[in-house]
């Protein structure tokens, strides 16, 4: 399911979407946490429309995030910090944002960059989702914005098209994968199958990796390059003649008399005082 | 007269959903869809009804309306409510409040709370209420910026979802120059008329075609939506609609 690759430990998730979804944004994330377990009193999101307008109902979230975790915490507060930081990421709230173009409809870009780097920040926050879609972004720097935006988020999941979709990953220790996956969606459910040959980290999701260009030979071509199990048997058996020398024993020269010859048994040198 | 493109559009019932957004491509008219609903709705009993008039005056609609069969001179002032942006330029000039930041409000702050008004006076007398805005892009010319036109349609979407049996159509022309604005508006709602132009020419049975796009059923990661296609002819008194490939070139 999608939700195993989405709703991981990675705090930020960005989804960009190409299928002009974004009337179902907030659904389809819910819905992703739902699978995951993730009950709805972990999950809180701004409201949207003209509240967005205020900078109140920003601050509003982030104080609710704050004072619904400490209520929660019985004792925990004369606790070991170090003890409760680990146990926030995963106690913490889901907090799902409006779509990027409604929020660019009423604040501005470095608002919204400096809001989600506090949501990252925040101990009370254990997961940020943010939708996109470019073809909302009423922006004459929303390619800028877009850039950004998947700078800050360490999962970026881009919803191709209808059967498509790429995941990019950044794990903590600064490793990064990019894999693509094969979807069928219905209403209720999101399933993936990963693409054979997935890209390597860091390259190019338009770029085709060599490995994925080494597909087997069509069954109508002549020129085989694969083995047979008899065929690679024989092959690890063989010993190349450089690997003979290798061998423990002594070099002695075998010398086999032609007819014609006149051999001699005697040693030639015998009368030599070497 | 204008039962065929109301039925074709699916908006022939008495209770409409809740946003409707009409996007009208360049180099076609599709006023005649407000015309058609303005109809539809005046004759529905105890239906209130606010026109606001961005791209003609009143007087249009009047003449539209008697053409079309029906007489908005008898309702206004009833159920039919009119907020006439142009008329009252033209009469008061740039005096006008329309053409002025009165208290520091913006064009569409103030036809927001003119609209709020309207409906907060009238909503709760009437079985249903719609409110019509012929033309987004109008708002452009009389220098809103595409944020404040987004916005103002994200508050009249957030007035609908705040009152049952009220419902919103707006209309913007240019569609294709103004896409972003266009499709951030559609997805307020749960219908979508578009009125495009023929892409091979032009054609003297058909001026243009309509492509109807509602949701049916909102699912956790894919909507249920239909999408219908009809050819349509804009006659001196009634408008004809056309299945695709029912009208030919006769040779």
């Amino acid at each position: 399911m999608l939700s195993n690759l989405v709703v991981t430990n990675q705090k930020v998730v960005l989804v960009i979407d190409e299928l002009n979804r974004e009337r179902i944004a907030p659904k389809f994330i819910g819905s992703l946490l739902h699978e995951q377990g993730q009950g709805a009193e972990t999950i809180k999101a701004l409201p949207t429309g003209v509240s967005l307008k205020h900078v109140a109902t920003f601050e509003a979230l982030i104080t609710e995030c704050a004072n619904t975790k400490n209520n929660n915490t019985a004792g925990g507060e004369a606790g070991d910090l170090e003890a409760s930081s680990p146990r926030s990421k995963s106690t913490g709230f889901n907090v799902i944002l409006p779509t990027l173009a409604d929020l660019l409809c009423y604040q501005t870009p470095a608002f919204i960059f400096g809001f989600l780097n506090r949501l990252r920040r925040s101990e009370n926050v254990c997961r940020v989702f943010l939708w996109a879609s470019p073809q909302h972004l009423q922006n004459p720097h929303a390619d800028y914005i877009l850039a950004g935006c998947e700078y800050l988020a360490e999962l970026v999941l881009r919803l191709e098209s209808d059967k498509l979709l790429s995941l990019i990953s950044r794990k903590p220790g600064g490793g990064v994968s990019n894999r693509r996956y094969s979807c069928q969606v219905s209403k209720t459910s999101f399933q993936v199958t990963p693409l054979d040959g997935g890209l390597p980290a860091g390259a190019s999701p338009k770029q085709p990796s060599p490995e994925s260009e080494q597909t087997p030979e069509p069954a109508s071509s002549t020129f085989k390059i694969e083995l047979d199990e008899d065929e690679v048997v024989a092959r690890n058996a063989l010993t190349l003649p450089y690997e003979r020398t290798c061998e423990p024993s002594e070099g002695n020269i075998i010398y086999t008399p032609d007819a014609d010859d006149d051999f001699d048994e005697e040693d030639p040198d015998e009368d030599l005082c070497i | 007269m204008a039962t065929s493109v109301l039925l074709a559009c699916g908006l022939n019932e008495q209770k409409l959903p809740g946003f409707v957004h009409i996007s009208e491509e360049s180099n076609v008219d599709g006023s005649f869809l407000i015309s058609c609903i303005l109809g539809q709705r005046l004759r529905i009993s105890n239906a209130g009804t606010l026109l606001v008039c961005l791209q003609h005056h009143y007087q249009h609609y009047f003449n539209a309306g008697m053409r079309l069969g029906y007489n908005t001179n008898i309702f206004q002032g009833k159920t039919l409510g009119v907020i006439d942006v142009l008329s009252d330029m033209a009469g008061e000039g740039l005096a006008s409040k329309w053409l002025r930041n009165t208290e520091g409000q913006t064009l569409t702050e103030q036809l927001v709370e003119d609209i709020r008004a309207q409906v907060e006076s009238n909503y709760a007398s009437r079985n249903s209420y719609t409110v019509l805005i012929d033309n987004l892009s109008i708002l452009f010319n009389l220098g809103a910026s595409k944020l404040q036109v987004q916005q103002f349609c994200q508050d009249l979407a957030a007035l609908a979802k705040e009152r049952e049996n009220l419902t919103v159509i707006t209309k913007l022309s240019n569609s294709d120059i103004y896409q972003l604005t266009d499709n951030n508006v559609a997805k307020l709602g749960q219908v979508r008329i578009q009125v495009l132009r023929l892409k091979s020419g032009v054609f003297r049975e058909v001026d243009g075609k309509l492509l109807i796009e509602r949701v049916l059923d909102e699912g956790n990661y894919a909507c249920e939506e239909t999408r219908k296609e009809v050819l349509y002819k804009v006659n001196d008194r009634n408008v004809k609609i056309f299945a695709p490939g029912e009208i030919g070139v006769k040779v």
